[in-house]
C-alpha cells in the first residue's frame, strides 16, 4: 500500500473533522438511509473549508449500529497500520469517549516491513501475547492462514446483531472478502481496485500530437497502447514510451485487459497455457519486451521518477498512482511538462474493468476476553470517519466504503477516476494454498526471467516455464 | 575458595547466559525443527527426514541458489584478499601521512551494509548512477544494467563488497603481519642479494600465508553467508539472480513460514561450511608457513 504524508495543520484539522463526526455519530439512526443528512453537511462545512462546499450536495450512506452499547473493559489493539500519523490515538479517544467504561491500549508494530509486522504477529500468537484487535489481511494472503491457525474469530454473532443493511456501508466487494467458509471474520480497512491503468504524461502525448482519450474512457485497445509506446520509444532507450512492471497484480491485470484470467477461481490453478486472453497479454508484452525491445529493462528505470524525469510516458499501475504523481507534479512544479493522466484499460467482454481489487481487513483476536468490545472497536475503524482519516492522515489507501469516496470527490475530483473500477471491478485472486509469498516472488522472478532480452527465451518456452514453476507452488499443500 | 567460584561464576555469567540462551539453545532448536513442518504458529509436527529429501528433489532455488553462492564466494574471496593484501603492502610503505592514507582505507568497512547497498544501488543505477553515466560519457552508449541485469547482479554485488571489506579488518590484520616480519630476514636476504621481488616472493609471502589462511577461511565463511547486500540492493532479483543461499533460507523461515524446512537448509549449509573449513584446515599443512613454530 502507499504510504502518504500530509502536513502538521491539515492532520489537526482532520482530527477534528473526526471528533466532531463521532459525537454526531451517537445521535445516528439505526438503520441504514440514503439522507442527505444535515449533519454530515454541517460537519464538512465545519472541518474542512471551502472546497467541501461541493460536499453538502452528496449524498450519503450514513454509518448505522453506532449507537453506542454498554461495554467495558480493556482491549489491546495491535497494528503497524497508521502508526505515528496520529489516526490510531483519534480512533482511541473517540472510541473512549463513546464507550466511558472502555480502554484501549495501542501497541504499534514497528517491523521494517509489512511482513515482518506479519511475524511479529505470529511471534506474538505463539508467546500468548497477541492483543484483542489485529489485523491478517486477505490481499497479503495471511487472513486465512491466521483463521485456519486459530488465530482471528468469527464474527457472524456480533455481525447479525446490527440493523438490516449495515453491510451496504462498504462496497460488496471489500465485504465479501471479509468471509471464509461463510462466515465474518472482519471488517474493511484498506482496500483499492489496483493496477487498474496505464499511468501516464500526457504532456509526451500533446508533444507527439497524440490525442488521449478522456480518463475515465475505457475505449483505448491494447493494440493503441503498444502502438503509442512504439511511436514514443527513442533510439536507444533515450526515451520510453512504456514501461510494465512483472509484479503480480500489473501481471494479472494485464491478462483480464485481453479478456483472460492468469489464475483460475479457486485459485489452483495458472491458466496461461489454456486461456487465450492470458496468452494473449503474454504475446503483447514479450513482443515489445523481447522481440521489439523497446521496454526498459526490470529495474532499469524506477517508472515514477522516469516519469517526472521525462524519460518514460506510462506505465501499467493504479488510478491512485496516478493521483500520487499528480501530487508530486505539483509538489515540484513541473506543470509545464508534466500533466498527469491514466489510460484505462479496455472493458471486458463480460462487461467488467480490467483490475484487481485488493482490500485488508480489522480482526478481532479469538482469545479475547472481550469479543463484543473488539467488535465495537473494529466498527469504530471502520466506519465513515476512521476509513476517512485512514486516507486523509493515516498513511493508507482505502476506497472501501462509498460514502468515503463521495467525500474524496468533493475534495478531489481526480477520485472520480476512481469510480468505474471500485463499482464494476475485478475482485482479485488468490492461490487456494494460502502461499501468496511464494506465488508472487515465482510470478514476477520467472517472468522477468521470460521478459529479459538478455535471455533470448523463446515465447513457448518461456510460457511453458512460467506455467511450470506458478504451477508447482500452486500444487504445494497449504501451510499448516 | 567457593565464594571466589561463585564470582567466577558471575563474571562468566553474561557470557554462559549469552552462549546457551542465544546460541547454544536456538542452535539445537533449530536442528529439531529442520525434522518437522513447522509454521511458527502451530506447533511443530514431526516429519523424519522430509525436509531434507525435498531440499535434494523438490526444491527448485536448493542447487540453484547455491551455484549462485559459490560464484558469487568464489570471485569476490580472492579479489577480496588480494585486494587487502596489496593495500597493506601500500600502507606500510614509509610515507608522509600514512595515518590519513589507513584511516581513509578503513573508513568504507565502517559503513553499515545497509547503507552501503543503499549507495551502491544508486552509484549503479543503470539509468541515472554515476558510473553509467561515466561510460556514457566516454562512449560506452549502452552501459550494463548493473543490479537490473541478470547478468551483471552478482559482479556488481562483488564490486560492492570488495568496496567495503578490502579496506577493513583483513587488511589490518594483513598490515599486523607484514609489520611483524623481522627486519633480520629482509636484510639476511639483502646480503644474500635477493632483489625485491625475490623478498617478496621468499620471505614476504611465506611469512604471510598464517595471515592469508586466517583471512581465506574467514572469507570464505563470510561469503558464503552473503545475504544484506542482495536483500537490501536487489531482493533476490533480477529473476533470482542474486537469491543466494542464504536469501533463501531467510524467504522460506520469514516470508513463507516453512521454519523447519529453513532450519534443514541452515543445517545442512553450516555442514558445507564446516566440511570446507576442515579441507582448508588439512591442506594448509602443505603451504601456511608458521615462522618460529
Amino acid at each position: 500500500m502507499e504510504q502518504k504524508s500530509m502536513s502538521r495543520r491539515k492532520l489537526l484539522k482532520l482530527m477534528g473533522l473526526g471528533a466532531a463526526a463521532t459525537t454526531l455519530a451517537a445521535c445516528q439512526p439505526e438503520v441504514v438511509e440514503k439522507v442527505v443528512t444535515k449533519e454530515v453537511e454541517k460537519v464538512v462545512k465545519e472541518t474542512v473549508e471551502v472546497e467541501i462546499e461541493k460536499e453538502v450536495e452528496t449524498e450519503v450512506t450514513r454509518v448505522v449500529g453506532e449507537e453506542p452499547v454498554e461495554i467495558s473493559g480493556e482491549i489491546i489493539w495491535d497494528t503497524f497500520r497508521g502508526v505515528g500519523t496520529g489516526w490510531n490515538e483519534e480512533r482511541i479517544s473517540t472510541f473512549e469517549e463513546q464507550h466511558p467504561d472502555m480502554t484501549v491500549e495501542f501497541r504499534p508494530l514497528a517491523g521494517a516491513s509489512q511482513q515482518e509486522n506479519y511475524a511479529k504477529m505470529y511471534a506474538m500468537q505463539a508467546a500468548g501475547d497477541l492483543g484483542d484487535v489485529i489485523a491478517f489481511d486477505p490481499s497479503h494472503y495471511h487472513f486465512w492462514r491466521a483463521i485456519e491457525s486459530d488465530i482471528i474469530a468469527p464474527l457472524d454473532e456480533f455481525a447479525s446483531a446490527e440493523p438490516d443493511g449495515f453491510f451496504d456501508q462498504w462496497y460488496e466487494w471489500f465485504i465479501e472478502i471479509q468471509y471464509y467458509q461463510g462466515e465474518l471474520y472482519g471488517l474493511p480497512s484498506w482496500g483499492w481496485s489496483g493496477p487498474d491503468c496505464m499511468v501516464t504524461n500526457k504532456y509526451d502525448f500533446d508533444q507527439a500530437g497524440i490525442e488521449l482519450p478522456e480518463p475515465t474512457s475505457h475505449d483505448t485497445s491494447m493494440d493503441q497502447i503498444a502502438e503509442w509506446a512504439h511511436e514514443l520509444y527513442e533510439e536507444g532507450g533515450e526515451h520510453f514510451g512504456l514501461g510494465l512492471g512483472y509484479g503480480e497484480g500489473q501481471i494479472v491485470v494485464l491478462c483480464r485487459a485481453f479478456n483472460g484470467f492468469f489464475l483460475n477461481e479457486e485459485g489452483t490453478e495458472c491458466l496461461i497455457l489454456e486461456d487465450e486472453g492470458a496468452q494473449e497479454a503474454f504475446r503483447w508484452i514479450y513482443d515489445m519486451a523481447v522481440e521489439d525491445q523497446i521496454l526498459p529493462r526490470p529495474g532499469e528505470l524506477d517508472f515514477e521518477p522516469a516519469l517526472t524525469a521525462g524519460k518514460l510516458s506510462m506505465y501499467n499501475q493504479g488510478s491512485l498512482h496516478v493521483r500520487n504523481w499528480r501530487d508530486i507534479i505539483e509538489d515540484q512544479e513541473i506543470e509545464d511538462r508534466a500533466e498527469a493522466w491514466q489510460i484505462l484499460y479496455p472493458e471486458r467482454e463480460d462487461g467488467r474493468y480490467p483490475s484487481q481489487l485488493r482490500g485488508g481487513t480489522w480482526n478481532v483476536h479469538q482469545g479475547t476476553e472481550y469479543p463484543q468490545a473488539s467488535w465495537e472497536f473494529v466498527k469504530h475503524l471502520s466506519n465513515t470517519e476512521g476509513i476517512l482519516g485512514f486516507n486523509l492522515y493515516g498513511g493508507n489507501y482505502s476506497t472501501v466504503r462509498p460514502d468515503v469516496m463521495d467525500i474524496l470527490v468533493a475534495r478531489d475530483p481526480i477520485h472520480e477516476w476512481f469510480l468505474d473500477s471500485l463499482e464494476n471491478g475485478i475482485p482479485a485472486r488468490a492461490p487456494a494454498n494460502s502461499r501468496g509469498r511464494e506465488y508472487t516472488d515465482a510470478i514476477s522472478q520467472w517472468i522477468t526471467i521470460m521478459m529479459d532480452p538478455e535471455e533470448g527465451m523463446e515465447f513457448e518456452e518461456g510460457l511453458d516455464m512460467v506455467q511450470e514453476e506458478i504451477q508447482a507452488v500452486l500444487d504445494m499443500p497449504m501451510p499448516s | 575458595m567457593k565464594r571466589q567460584n561463585l564470582y567466577g561464576y558471575l563474571c562468566l555469567a553474561p557470557w554462559l547466559i549469552g552462549f546457551f540462551g542465544l546460541f547454544l539453545g536456538p542452535s539445537l532448536a533449530s536442528l529439531y525443527f529442520s525434522f518437522t513442518e513447522y509454521a511458527v504458529i502451530t506447533p511443530p509436527r514431526p516429519v523424519g527426514l522430509a525436509n531434507y529429501v525435498k531440499m535434494f528433489t523438490r526444491d527448485r532455488q536448493f542447487w540453484a541458489s547455491m551455484r549462485r553462492t559459490f560464484y558469487y564466494a568464489g570471485v569476490s574471496v580472492p579479489l577480496g584478499i588480494l585486494g587487502s593484501l596489496s593495500i597493506a603492502i601500500l600502507l606500510n610503505q614509509k610515507v608522509r601521512g600514512l595515518g590519513v592514507y589507513r584511516t581513509l582505507f578503513f573508513v568504507p568497512s565502517l559503513v553499515p551494509i545497509v547503507a552501503s547497498a543503499v549507495l551502491w544501488t544508486w552509484l549503479l543505477n543503470a539509468d541515472f548512477g554515476v558510473l553509467n553515466q561515466f561510460l556514457r560519457g566516454i562512449g560506452i552508449s549502452d552501459p550494463p544494467g548493473w543490479f537490473s541485469s541478470r547478468k551483471w547482479a552478482i559482479p556488481s554485488l562483488i564490486l560492492m563488497n570488495l568496496w567495503q571489506s578490502a579496506g577493513g579488518t583483513r587488511m589490518i590484520i594483513f598490515l599486523a603481519a607484514l609489520q611483524g616480519i623481522p627486519n633480520s630476514l629482509y636484510d639476511a636476504a639483502f646480503v644474500d642479494g635477493a632483489n625485491p621481488w625475490q623478498r617478496t616472493r621468499h620471505v614476504t609471502l611465506p611469512l604471510l600465508t598464517p595471515a592469508i589462511f586466517f583471512n581465506l577461511i574467514l572469507g570464505i565463511i563470510g561469503a558464503l553467508q552473503v545475504f544484506t547486500a542482495a536483500f537490501v540492493a536487489t531482493g533476490g532479483g533480477p529473476g533470482f539472480a542474486t537469491w543466494f543461499y542464504g536469501l533463501h533460507i531467510y524467504k522460506e523461515a520469514f516470508d513463507y513460514w516453512n521454519m523447519g524446512y529453513a532450519s534443514a537448509l541452515a543445517w545442512f549449509f553450516a555442514v558445507v561450511i564446516i566440511t570446507l573449513t576442515l579441507i582448508q584446515q588439512r591442506l594448509s599443512e602443505r603451504w601456511v608457513f608458521y615462522y618460529g613454530a
